[in-house]
């Protein structure tokens, strides 16, 4: 699991589902919530949070152009490769940050994906 | 209800001090949850004046039952309590009707027909106790402890000698006959699930002391994960699969694997209690 900490900089809520920018160390991210700050203490501009997301949810892109509906979009270089026949683990580092990701093992070939790029 | 005792005891490893303050509001479902030996049997068997403390305070409904420090130790029948036990504690040549009745202080046809109904066991009023099965039994003896229209039930490990499937169905009962009779009710388990499952409030008991109370989501989850969808279980079994862990966990009597990196698993042993959690997004929802 990746684990970022950050502050709440703004919050948009319909009745049951809040859009959170969170201020990181790698940037401003975001989160969808199925909370609002009715629901949950922890929804406050300010209040520091831990942004979470799965390995297997870190998509890779290389020489992205045109337009993605992916929310957050961090430019990482690669650290470290560690393959296996199915999966892939790809050590990033942003800003000193690391971040792990898992993908193919037939997309990071596919994309030539090597250390220090 | 006010809770504030101290009493020596002796463990299997070696003699300690239960020192706890339990407080909650009346009408709450509290659960005290710990490992065998850490006293919780102890509390509640100093709530229902069994078993005296050295000092403290029991306070229940607004009336106290016992003060060390104005010398106010009421007898065990002098105080509302409903009592049920692991291992049922029943008559077994009364009928089921009969053992329930014999914990009303006065015989209340309608009520008696109420906690039947409630209890599930208005077929079963003329049986033996020894012709039923042990989920049936622990009915009986929760219809008889609540008979008493107790200030207070409590429940020790009520539910630990039952199968996963009839425990299952009987902690749904147990919350039901809770707010139907609108009862404060403390529950001794170590069983994870359960607590999680049926408490207000938990009160962790470690070694004698309380080591961390509130709402079971707040006390069994480290951070508030903003996830919505949550089991709590055991883990079974680590693999390494090449480049990630694949873990299985049981979840109730389900053993699911989750696909883990091994920063996760760093720290995970088999046997662990964890949290799988997934955001609110993931899931599919089929119809079974």
């Amino acid at each position: 699991m990746n684990k970022i900490i950050g502050k709440i900089k703004n919050i948009e809520s319909s009745d049951n589902i809040s859009l959170v920018e969170i201020e990181t160390e790698i940037g401003n991210m975001c989160a969808v919530v199925v909370e609002t700050p009715q629901t949950a203490t922890y929804l406050k501009i300010g209040e520091e949070v831990y942004v979470l997301f799965k390995e297997t949810e870190v998509s890779v892109g290389k020489n992205v152009s045109g337009m993605l509906s992916l929310r957050n979009k961090i430019s990482c270089s690669v650290e470290r490769i560690e393959k296996g026949r199915i999966l892939t683990r790809l050590t990033l580092k942003c800003r000193g940050k690391l971040i792990r990701s898992i993908i193919t093992t037939k997309s990071a070939e596919k994309m030539g994906i090597t250390v220090g790029r | 209800m006010k809770i504030k005792i101290k009493k020596k005891l002796k463990g299997r490893q070696g003699n300690f001090i239960l020192d706890v303050n339990i407080s909650a509001e009346d009408k709450s479902f509290i659960t005290v949850f710990g490992k065998s030996g850490a006293g919780k049997t102890t509390i509640l068997r100093a709530i229902a004046g069994l078993l005296q403390p050295d000092e403290g305070y029991i306070e229940i409904s607004g009336n106290v039952w016992f003060d060390s420090s104005k010398k106010i130790n009421l007898p065990p029948q002098k105080r509302k309590v409903g009592f049920v036990f692991q291992d049922y504690a029943l008559f077994p040549n009364m009928s089921v009707e009969e053992n329930v009745a014999f914990g009303m202080e006065s015989r209340d046809k309608n009520f008696l027909q109420r906690i039947l109904e409630i209890t599930e066991l208005t077929d079963l009023r003329s049986r033996t106790i020894d012709t039923l099965s042990g989920g049936q039994k622990q009915r009986v003896a929760v219809a008889r402890a609540v008979a008493r229209k107790p200030d207070i039930l409590l429940l020790d490990e009520p539910l630990s000698a039952l199968d996963y499937e009839t425990r299952r169905n009987l902690q749904e009962e147990l919350v039901k006959i809770h707010r139907a009779f609108d009862l404060t009710t403390v529950m001794v388990s170590h069983d994870f699930s359960e607590v999680f499952r049926l408490s207000d409030v938990v009160f962790v008991v470690d070694k004698g002391k309380i080591v961390k109370k509130g709402r079971p989501e707040d006390v069994f989850i480290q951070e508030k994960i903003s996830g919505k969808v949550k089991f709590s279980g055991a883990v079974l079994s680590i693999k390494r699969d090449e480049t990630v862990f694949i873990v299985s966990v049981l979840i109730g009597n389900n053993i699911i694997k989750v696909v883990a990196d091994p920063e996760e698993v760093e720290n995970l042993r088999e046997g662990d209690s964890v949290i799988i959690a997934t955001k609110a997004f993931s899931p599919f929802i089929l119809k079974s």
